[in-house]
């Protein structure tokens, strides 16, 4: 299929859905929570990635939905599905067992190591501010074979120290809750491949586990130096390379096939 | 031993509960929740429940902004798109001197810990957490309980090398059995038995895992009829001790096939409980107010939710328009 490149004004919020799309290939298992992740797996799988497997944990697996589900569990992700298993299949069995490939987790704080914290805002104890709970974010990014993570590009979350690890990155919490650890050493497998934010796409060094600078959003402005500035830590920005804007296609489907109401896009 | 004649009326809800009571509430965040079940406890004025379903819904969140629970474990609460638990994240974020604790799980650790409760073995060993905050000690958020409430395990979660293989260490988890589990579903035979579409969630665990289960449905068939869809069916009567039949009993989350879940009332019940005040006047309005569930569906009115209607193909509404800052008015008479 010839690409072409799109000529209309997208957002950043689109441009994110749409690289984070860009990282499934048409052989992955994918796990993902609601949220942009789901916006960005149903487009792969309308796009680049038709025979990819979507496996959400409350029920669906397998499926290829009509309607942009409002949740895993909406009757929308139970449509067009192979098998509707519980979450003990599908999480306790599936995922624990090492049968996905990638696990889809959006976030409210994510700090250098790739530690996701979807949980409260300020001190656990006495949160600033409690969100809804993490539903199955920690277990996906502990044994999914690699974790892409979604996330707007904000200094308030791309943080020093995450305010509570609910998902563990690459070096994560001690079981005594003191200090940081790799993950290898705890047993885990798996681990962050990619945060993909409202400015560009950061993956994380093999060796340290820390996080750079993969590439950014030239076309909607977006300099290395905007990056630096939206985050709350010393960033990596020299292996950066630039990104061009969304296919036609690609911003096509997402428009009228996966999120027409834009329900998550917000047009 | 098994009961026989087990149909009840909704009136006779609160009695199965008591305080302090670990209630399941079954579904699955905006979907297929026992809401007329919940809803009538409401209005008996339980208090001090302690919920425990994974994940909770606007059922919890309603619960909290009525005052009638003091603990929650489970690994979400909220109505997922729709918006934010208010009643619930107040609990949390401004504390009014009232007892209230809440412990945080996983989907998969939730699942495992019923699925322990439902085969009779106290723990079950499980591969995630490690690496988290979830069991840092410094935010267990039952610490205050453990060892004293006989509700609450012992300890949150034990470490364990692998004692047969050459295994990582394993976090061992408690197993969980409610006091009381309440399903809504499709069909219920008049002998318990369960036919649910559009995903059982982790309700066949926990009515085996629960002391109590009771299980509301849109219609009560004949044992011959749940006969001719032994296939569908998803929990055996032997676990279930009392039956019900309350049509829309889910509204107004989704029920597969039956109804969507009802957008005007997510916009409405949010915009209340941002606030004490307005979330009294509304539970007063639509809790409180009507005489019985009918009284309530009549609120709401025929219109509406035949606007609800699901497609039973898709097992959805594909006309419901979602977003709740567009959507047109609330349908009425």
């Amino acid at each position: 299929m010839k690409k072409q490149i799109v000529e209309l004004g997208y957002s950043n919020l689109e441009m994110m859905a749409v690289a984070a799309s860009r990282i499934l290939e048409n052989d992955d298992t994918v796990l993902v929570g609601t949220g942009l992740p789901l916006v960005s797996a149903i487009l792969a799988k309308k796009t680049h990635a038709k025979e990819m497997t979507i496996l959400m944990e409350a029920v669906a697996f397998d499926c290829d939905p009509d309607a942009l589900p409002f949740c895993v569990a909406d009757p929308r992700a139970v449509y067009k599905t192979v098998w509707r298993p519980t979450a003990m299949e599908v999480m306790g069995q599936f995922l624990q067992r090492g049968k996905v490939d990638v696990g889809f987790l959006g976030g409210a704080q994510v700090d250098r190591y790739g530690n996701l914290n979807s949980t409260c805002i300020g001190d656990y104890n006495r949160p600033k501010r409690r969100m809804e709970g993490s539903g199955g974010a920690n277990d996906i990014a502990s044994l999914a074979g690699k974790t892409v993570i979604t996330i707007a590009h904000e200094r308030k979350r791309f943080v020093e120290e995450v305010d509570y690890i609910t998902s563990p990155g690459w070096r994560c919490r001690t079981p005594d809750g003191t200090g940081l650890v790799h993950r290898r050493e705890l047993g885990l497998n798996g681990g962050p491949y990619a945060v993909v934010s409202t400015m560009g796409v950061l993956k994380f060094d093999r060796t340290s586990g820390e996080i750079y600078l993969h590439s950014y959003y030239e076309d909607l402005g977006i300099t290395r130096e905007q990056v630096c500035e939206a985050t709350g830590f010393a960033l990596d920005t020299s292996k950066a390379s630039p990104v061009g804007p969304p296919f036609k296609e690609e911003l096509e489907a997402l428009r009228t096939v996966v999120d027409p109401e834009g329900i998550f896009m917000k047009y | 031993m098994v009961k026989k004649n087990k149909v009840i009326a909704l009136k006779d809800i609160p009695g199965f509960v008591r305080e302090g009571d670990r209630l399941w509430t079954g579904g699955w965040t905006v979907v297929r929740k026992p809401m007329a079940m919940v809803w009538e406890l409401i209005r008996s004025g339980k208090k001090k429940l302690h919920l425990v379903a994974n994940p909770g819904g606007p059922e919890f969140d309603l619960m909290a902004g009525c005052d009638c629970i003091s603990k929650t474990e489970t690994n979400y609460i909220g109505h997922e798109v729709f918006g934010h638990p208010y009643n619930w994240r107040r609990k949390l974020d401004e504390p009014d001197g009232e007892e209230f604790y809440h412990d945080d799980w996983t989907v998969k650790t939730g699942a495992l810990r019923i699925v322990a409760g439902s085969m009779g073995i106290p723990f079950i060993p499980s591969k995630s957490l490690l690496g988290s905050d979830i069991i840092n000690p410094e935010y267990d958020g039952f610490k205050e309980l453990r060892g004293k409430d006989k509700k609450v395990p012992r300890r949150k979660v034990k470490l364990m090398d692998d004692p047969f293989w050459d295994g990582d260490t394993v976090v061992l988890l408690p197993a969980l059995n409610p006091d009381v589990c309440l399903i809504h579903a499709q069909k219920v035979g008049e002998d318990g038995t369960v036919l649910i579409t559009g995903g059982t969630f982790l309700d066949y665990y926990a009515a085996l895992a629960s002391e109590v289960t009771i299980v509301s449905a849109e219609k009560i068939v004949s044992r011959e009829e749940i006969e001719k869809t032994a296939e569908m069916n998803k929990i055996p009567g032997m676990v279930v001790d009392a039956i019900l039949e309350v049509p829309y009993g889910a509204h107004p989350t989704a029920l597969h096939n039956y109804y969507d879940n009802d957008p005007w009332w997510f916009r409405d019940y949010l915009e209340a409980s941002k606030d004490v005040q307005k979330m009294r006047e509304w539970s007063k309005k639509w809790v409180h107010g009507p005489k019985d569930y009918r009284e309530y569906l009549e609120l709401l009115g025929k219109k509406r939710l035949k606007k609800l209607c699901a497609d039973g193909q898709k097992g959805y509404n594909p006309e419901m328009k979602r977003r709740l800052d567009r959507l047109e008015e609330v349908p009425s008479e």
